[in-house]
């Protein structure tokens, strides 16, 4: 368990981050989401040790990191930067072996890695030939080297196309049991992924929960687009148009209602009610990029 | 404090050395260093005005003053990018997030750096040194003990271009200082000092003089090499000059050049990483 007690980063009168009371479970996957200057990197460099706090504290497991223990916990941590610093002249493997001698780890550990992580035919290739997506998989190889507990990934599918970032979550979802901490700007796509999110706003906390709770709590309203036959278009709109929660616009001959949560069913009744009339149905519930934008 | 983990050292240390020993800069000042040496060593010691083979001690003062002009520059430029070309690209980033210190990395950044600059003076000055001692008078221990100060001069200035790039906090800015800085201590310097001689004549001290050239590195290997090789002062009549102390003094001196700035720079450096404006 991690947790940031009180713990603020200021750059002289700048305050980077405001002070932050944050626990995160063993096990769980934390989103850090926010624009530009949000305060993301602050709190991941934080967590990891680049930077010390300003005040406050960070502990592991209700251990804070002094000189006689910071060691030991940075060894079961796995960091994986936006930007992969790589050596160009080596190998993947070489590269790996580089990265496991820092950490201490057996040397045994890289070929079976670098095989998890699909780069077990391409380990002897020199890393200046890797593509985007095999330099991210490289990134994440030298993270969880020693099987690190903590996992911490600083926008991990930044510049990757849809391909990559399906590969990508599918590979970090193969390696379970650990603490996850990722941080994007990318919010649909990752927050589906964590069990909570936490938006920071000017390095101050924002929201922060349970994707389905915030959105919930948010209680922004379902959208549900209607395509009726020609003939009962219109009296499907004035039916709709009577329900006291519902905003009805027409698009093309479809009806597009909004409706408030808790309304959804009854709606959803006199819709039923036009039988065959109906010839097909979507519904789009808020996303927690709308209930955070405040748009639908 | 934690102690210090020497695996990581020497991993780092490693990494840089190989990384350096790819830079084509050094290679190609050490290319131009070994041919001006062998060009001195073969045809003997026009540049001082002695010519025909056989003039061991005015080659030696030759190859001692050709290392003053281009060991400076070439570690000067070597070390200008150290530690902030890495904090630039994320890789001292992702070391602090490792199990290695700030301490750690910068020892291993200077050691890698060092070895690299020592296996270019060495591949440079040793052909010279060998072909001195079987062309010339020059025994061969006395041109090769001029290796040492010869990497004591190279490994001060490289820990002087450490300060100066931590101090500059850009790679471009780190290399124009570095050009200042062995403009200054190469060529300003002394002309200074002849100024003043010529100046201000007998008001100054002969002894003043010499300990002045204590103050800069480049000085300091001067006077420690013509002391080792004795047959390479006389052609310059550089004894008129030495300081009264002894190559202990001179050698701790060098330490001290060696030891200042790198203790400096990486107070510097831990200041500006703990302030995260290293860069």
């Amino acid at each position: 368990m991690i947790r940031f007690e009180n713990t603020s980063k200021k750059y002289g009168d700048f305050e980077a981050l405001a002070p932050l009371d944050l626990t995160i479970q063993s096990g769980e996957w934390l989103g850090i989401f926010g624009r530009n200057g949000s305060g993301k990197t602050t709190l991941l460099r934080l967590l990891v040790g680049i930077s010390k706090a300003s005040e406050g504290r960070i502990t592991m497991d209700d251990v804070e990191a002094g000189p006689s223990e910071w060691r030991a916990m940075r060894s079961s941590l796995g960091f994986m930067p936006e930007r992969f610093p790589l050596l160009p002249h080596l190998s993947g493997e070489k590269t790996l072996r580089y990265y496991a001698r820092l950490k201490r780890v057996d040397l045994d550990e890289v070929g079976p890695l670098l095989e998890t992580v699909g780069l077990g035919d391409v380990a002897r290739r020199k890393t200046s030939t890797y593509s985007k997506g095999m330099r991210q998989r490289l990134n994440l190889a030298q993270a969880l080297l020693g099987d690190p507990r903590l996992l911490v990934l600083d926008e991990p599918i930044e510049g990757l196309d849809g391909h990559g970032v399906k590969d990508f979550f599918e590979l970090l979802r193969s390696v379970p049991n650990r603490t996850v901490v990722i941080s994007s700007h990318r919010l649909p796509l990752v927050s589906k992924l964590c069990d909570r999110v936490c938006v920071l706003k000017q390095g101050k906390v924002e929201a922060l929960g349970a994707t389905d709770d915030l959105i919930r709590q948010a209680d922004l309203p379902t959208r549900l687009i209607i395509s009726p036959h020609a003939s009962t278009s219109e009296s499907m709109g004035r039916a709709l148009a009577r329900l006291p929660s519902a905003t009805m616009v027409s698009q093309n001959g479809r009806v597009v209602v909004d409706v408030a949560q808790r309304d959804k069913l009854a709606v959803l009744s006199e819709i039923a009610s036009f039988g065959d009339a109906v010839q097909d149905i979507r519904i789009e519930e808020p996303t927690l990029e709308e209930v955070l934008l405040g748009s639908h | 404090m934690a102690h210090i983990d020497l695996v990581a050292v020497a991993t780092i240390a490693r990494r840089e050395l190989s990384e350096r020993l790819r830079n084509r800069w050094i290679w190609t000042v050490s290319g131009l260093v070994l041919l001006t040496s062998l060009a001195l060593g073969l045809l003997g010691a026009t540049p001082v005005g002695v010519v025909g083979a056989g003039s061991g001690g005015a080659i030696l003062a030759s190859i001692v003053n050709l290392a003053v002009y281009l060991v400076p520059l070439l570690a000067l430029v070597m070390g200008a990018g150290a530690v902030i070309e890495d904090k630039a690209s994320g890789h001292l980033d992702l070391m602090l997030a490792y199990p290695v210190t700030a301490g750690e990395y910068f020892l291993g950044t200077f050691a890698g750096h060092m070895l690299a600059l020592w296996l270019a003076l060495l591949t440079s000055f040793v052909p010279a040194c060998l072909i001195l001692s079987r062309t010339s008078g020059v025994h061969l221990a006395e041109s090769l003990g001029v290796l040492v100060p010869i990497l004591g001069l190279g490994t001060s200035f490289l820990a002087l271009s450490f300060l100066v790039a931590i101090l500059a906090g850009d790679p471009a800015r780190g290399i124009a200082s570095s050009v200042l800085v062995w403009v200054f201590t190469v060529l300003v310097f002394d002309l200074v000092l002849v100024g003043m001689l010529v100046g201000l004549g007998d008001r100054i001290p002969p002894d003043w003089l010499g300990a002045a050239l204590l103050l800069n590195p480049a000085d300091v290997f001067r006077l420690i090499a013509f002391d080792w090789a004795s047959s390479a002062a006389s052609p310059l009549g550089l004894a008129t000059v030495a300081p009264p102390f002894s190559v202990a003094v001179l050698a701790a001196i060098m330490a001290l050049w060696i030891v200042l700035p790198l203790f400096l720079s990486h107070w510097l450096f831990q200041r500006r990483l703990a302030a995260d404006v290293l860069v």
